[in-house]
């Protein structure tokens, strides 16, 4: 098999010549050597490696948690030397440049990793923040959005939910009441009734967006659980006092702490409830008497703003014909003189209502001129909108 | 060299089995041993050539895997598993291991200094394709040691010169033609590099922009083949993913392309200043005293390591650094500095003769570079597409074009080891700039020049490149032929070159067949008086070879000298003669073109 005879030339030692059978059946052999030894080390090697990332990962996690994130981010990207492609650790890498303040930094890994996996909640999440944090609205909604339709792998109607409440206090921080508004209904068309922590916040986000109604059918359903719960208390006061059920809303505010009825912001509506309830002739259980006395009151006190504001703006309410809508409702007003007939009213008690129509338009008239009414008239005239006297 | 390499003709490999054994005596699996041998062995060489470019191919992707893996151990080992060596480490890995690196070289592995490409290039052009084991042996052990201890050097120029002595070694022990011999040694080279990179077009680009510096036919195939089949092998146990991941990008408007102009010419400056650098530092590291060199290694490593203690991102390949860039990890600040110290440590590493090879730093410094320049230009134009990282992607194929001067491998490089086809655009244009300003003031490419300062004349790329190639237009006469037809009569044709000494007669039979004819042809037959005799009574010389006006002069020289002309024809129309050539028009022609 072997030429022996080209071993030896020119008297030289030469090299061993094989033949080529030989050789090839060698470098067969070799070859599966050599990939049985390969195979062997590169077990060896992915499997130091790997240790190596979770170690270097773990430790990361303790640092992040800790709050000590320069020892995280460094803890992080060793961890990615070792496993480049973990989308794992380059999301945890990109929470914690986050953290730290460098989003910039953090959002090109979590662009790569939405590259990688569009419909990932969570990246898509983190890149929101990231992009709120920014004040990048329109990023901002197109990622909230990608997290909300996205794949969460734990507990995904409980994520779905926490990034739309994250997305419409975004929205509700930054003015965007538009766009909040849908996305507080569609919260708490998701929120299940018996859930009474998601039910609050979707209470205070309904409030913040002025969806009273809403709000205060949230906060009725918590109350139904616990009648003295304090905030579902505030919350629907807050909401039937916007709608104009003042009677509900005293009754709300009333069951309510001392200290939460004084409370800043508070204390204010609550008087405003009580007087408009004072000065309310539409009460059940009044008697003629008293839905008289209440309606010539009324009268007297919008007729005296009527006055005040005439001279405020130099305005004669006695001209005729009657021009301005201070002349007009002071006009109408001096048909009816309650003070000396509240009595005749009490026998009349259908005249309640056109008595306090002309309370609510004097208020009205007087407001348009002079500007928003403090005080008694004020919830006389929030009265008159609760009642349908339309502002002009 | 020495080693004998029996030369068989250029047709089938004779089959060397051992007739004498008795067939009936064999087991079975010997009988289909035999009968496979028989059937390999037996088969044309070319084909042969290819089973074993994949054979080659698979052993280079699994030498390439361990030098990997080799590398990542010894870094582990030696300078721990952060990417923030701590203070001993940093300083006491590079020098110590500096330190073994230069005894291995000297006392056990000499061949193992200096460029692989240079290494493989010799063995195609000056030593028939001989390149000893032993060097791969020596690469494997001493560039896994000197880049495991942060020498600021790659794994892509050993790999190269790894898979062309395995492709050297089966070439010779299975004994090919001289000519194949030669050959497989790029083909190995390719899988080397094929496997380094994970990124088998570039690798095959490569060796033929640079190794071979043609794109042969011949050998085309097998360096394919065997770039595919180790790129497949090193996927197999490394895993199939891109080398770096860039974050997705778009360019939105062709002036955003403007964008990358300034990227390629601070990308084209910069490697002008390392190629200057190393140009002139190189001979003089080499005059130095031989004794210097069981320490040059060891000086680079501490001074790197001494780099290392507040940047430790410039030792080693630094390929997660540059991952790291391509997420905007860094400052516009700190990317230009670590460019510039990368350029430093290198420098020091390859001056020193430390192995190792260039394509990992050069990568590196660009990626810092485009990084740098994008942050930069992105803080003046805010709107600006693409990140940090695509500027930094496109600047490692910046650099590369100009520093390597291999700019069709840079375009390529860049959208294989990003898997990003978007920066495809950008890397061209940047390129050709980077490419352009370094060819300006540097007229030798880097591998050439480090041949040079060698003593070696290997052949230039781009000189070949810049030669002129001559063709038929060049040397060919027009209105220098009198085309006969068959029927013209002898005295008019004599009659019309009266007076025309310099026409020379073509008969034209045929369309593509053309005959010549001697003027005293026409004389003898016209010396008769008689007016009926017609050009096809002539005795002629023909049919003569045919060339067009776009053949290479090359090509009609091997006509030229078998007749007295040869007629340029229309490829639209073989009937129509568009001039003449002899062999002196060629021979004036070649003699126009200056001299290199």
């Amino acid at each position: 098999m072997s030429s022996s005879a080209n071993t030896v030339a020119m008297g030289k030692k030469r090299p061993r010549i094989y033949s080529r059978e030989a050789v090839l059946f060698g470098c067969i052999v070799f070859l599966v050597l050599f990939v049985l030894f390969t195979a062997a080390a590169s077990r060896m090697y992915h499997k130091t490696i790997h240790v190596l990332a979770d170690d270097w990962f773990d430790q990361g996690e303790v640092s992040f948690r800790a709050g000590d994130i320069k020892s995280a981010l460094t803890d992080y990207r060793n961890a990615l030397v070792y496993s480049p492609d973990n989308a794992k650790f380059q999301f945890h890498l990109a929470q914690a440049l986050a953290a730290a303040g460098r989003g910039d930094e953090g959002r090109s890994y979590l662009l790569n990793l939405l590259s990688e996996s569009p419909g990932s909640g969570e990246v898509n999440l983190a890149l929101a923040r990231i992009a709120a944090h920014k004040a990048l609205t329109s990023d901002a909604l197109r990622y909230y959005h990608g997290a909300i339709y996205g794949v969460w792998e734990n507990n995904p109607i409980d994520m779905r939910w926490e990034v739309r409440r994250e997305l419409a206090e975004y929205l509700l921080d930054h003015g965007l009441q538009q766009q909040a508004v849908p996305e507080i209904i569609a919260l708490a068309d998701s929120t299940p009734a018996s859930d009474t922590e998601q039910l609050r916040i979707v209470g205070n986000l309904l409030l913040k967006a002025k969806l009273w109604t809403r709000a205060l059918d949230v906060f009725r359903t918590l109350l139904a659980v616990n009648a003295s719960d304090e905030a579902p208390l505030l919350g629907a006061a807050t909401s039937a006092f916007n709608l104009g059920r003042y009677s509900a809303a005293l009754d709300y505010f009333d069951r309510l702490p001392e200290k939460d009825r004084t409370a800043p912001g508070i204390a204010e509506m609550y008087k405003t409830t009580q007087q408009i309830n004072e000065m309310n002739p539409f009460l059940p259980d009044l008697s003629r008497e008293a839905k008289a006395r209440k309606a010539a009151t009324a009268v007297s006190l919008a007729a005296t703003r009527l006055q005040q504001c005439a001279t405020q703006v130099g305005q004669s309410l006695t001209a005729t014909p009657s021009q301005t809508q201070l002349q007009k409702a002071f006009a109408e007003s001096k048909e009816f003189t309650p003070d000396e007939n509240w009595r005749n009213v009490a026998k009349h008690p259908e005249a309640v209502d056109e008595i306090m129509g002309h309370a609510f338009e004097m208020e009205n008239a007087a407001a348009a001129a002079c500007g928003e009414p403090e005080g008694a008239d004020r919830a006389l005239w929030l009265f008159g909108r609760s009642r349908g006297v339309s502002a002009q | 060299m020495t080693e004998p390499t029996a030369v068989t003709s250029h047709g089938t490999i004779p089959p060397a089995a051992d007739e004498s054994v008795n067939s009936t005596s064999q087991s079975g699996i010997r009988a289909m041993w035999e009968s496979w041998t028989n059937r390999v062995f037996t088969m044309r060489e070319d084909r042969f050539f290819l089973f074993l470019a994949v054979l080659i191919g698979i052993l280079s992707g699994l030498a390439v895997v361990c030098f990997r893996i080799a590398i990542e151990w010894t870094q582990i080992e030696l300078l721990g598993s952060s990417i923030s060596p701590t203070f001993p480490r940093v300083i006491l890995a590079p020098t110590l291991a500096g330190f073994a690196v230069a005894l291995l070289v000297i006392y056990a592995f000499p061949r193992a200094r200096g460029s692989g490409v240079n290494q493989t290039k010799s063995a195609v052009y000056v030593s028939n394709g001989y390149i000893p084991f032993n060097t791969v042996v020596g690469k494997f052990i001493t560039c896994a040691l000197a880049i495991g201890s942060g020498q600021s050097l790659g794994p892509e120029d050993p790999s190269l010169q790894m898979g062309a002595g395995i492709a050297s070694l089966i070439g010779r022990r299975l004994r090919l033609s001289q000519e194949k011999v030669r050959l497989i040694a790029p083909v190995g080279a390719a899988a080397g590099l094929a496997a380094a990179f994970n990124a088998p077009i570039s690798a095959v680009l490569f060796v033929l922009e640079e190794v071979i510096g043609t794109w042969s036919a011949g050998v085309l195939g097998a360096i394919v083949l065997a770039a595919i089949s180790s790129v497949v092998t090193m996927r197999a146990f490394l895993g199939a993913e891109s080398m770096f991941r860039v974050p997705p990008f778009r360019v939105a408007k062709p002036a955003d392309l403007l964008a990358y102009v300034a990227l390629g010419v601070v990308g084209g400056l910069a490697s002008l200043v390392f190629l200057k650098w190393l140009a002139y530092a190189r001979p003089k590291m080499q005059s130095l005293p031989s004794w210097t060199q069981h320490f040059q290694p060891a000086a680079a490593g501490l001074l790197i390591g001494i780099i290392g203690i507040r940047l430790p991102q410039v030792m080693g390949a630094g390929y997660p650094i540059i991952d790291q860039a391509m997420h905007g990890q860094f400052t516009w600040k700190l990317l230009l500095i670590l460019a510039a110290l990368k350029i430093l440590a290198t420098g020091f590493s390859f001056l020193s003769g430390t192995p190792g090879g260039m394509f990992a730093p050069s990568l590196f410094i660009g990626a810092m570079l485009g990084g740098a320049v994008g942050a930069i230009e992105q803080h003046f134009f805010p709107a600006l597409p693409g990140t940090v990282g695509t500027f930094a992607l496109v600047g490692m194929g910046t650099f590369f074009a100009g520093f390597l001067r291999v700019p069709i491998t840079s375009v390529f490089m860049v959208i294989e080891v990003s898997g990003n086809y978007t920066a495809i655009l950008p890397v061209m244009i940047s390129s050709l700039i980077a490419y352009g300003i370094s060819r300006s003031y540097i007229k030798v490419p880097l591998f050439d020049l480090l041949a040079r300062q060698d003593g070696l004349v290997l052949p230039s790329v781009e000189e070949r490149r810049e030669q002129l190639i001559l063709t038929v237009e060049d040397a060919m006469r027009v209105d220098a032929a009198l085309v006969l037809e068959p029927g013209d009569r002898v005295t008019e044709v004599t009659k019309r070159l009266e007076g025309k000494e310099d026409l020379l007669c073509f008969l034209r039979a045929r369309p593509g067949e053309w005959n010549f004819i001697e003027r005293s042809e026409l004389q003898r037959l016209a010396a008769d008086g008689s007016e009926t005799h017609t050009a096809a009574e002539l005795q002629f010389k023909g049919p003569l070879p045919f060339v067009f006006r776009d053949m290479s002069l090359e090509e009609a020289l091997h006509w030229a000298g078998d007749w007295p002309a040869l007629p340029v024809l229309s490829r639209a129309d073989l009937s129509k003669l568009e001039g003449l050539v002899t062999l002196d028009d060629i021979l004036k022609a070649f003699r126009k073109v200056p001299v290199r």
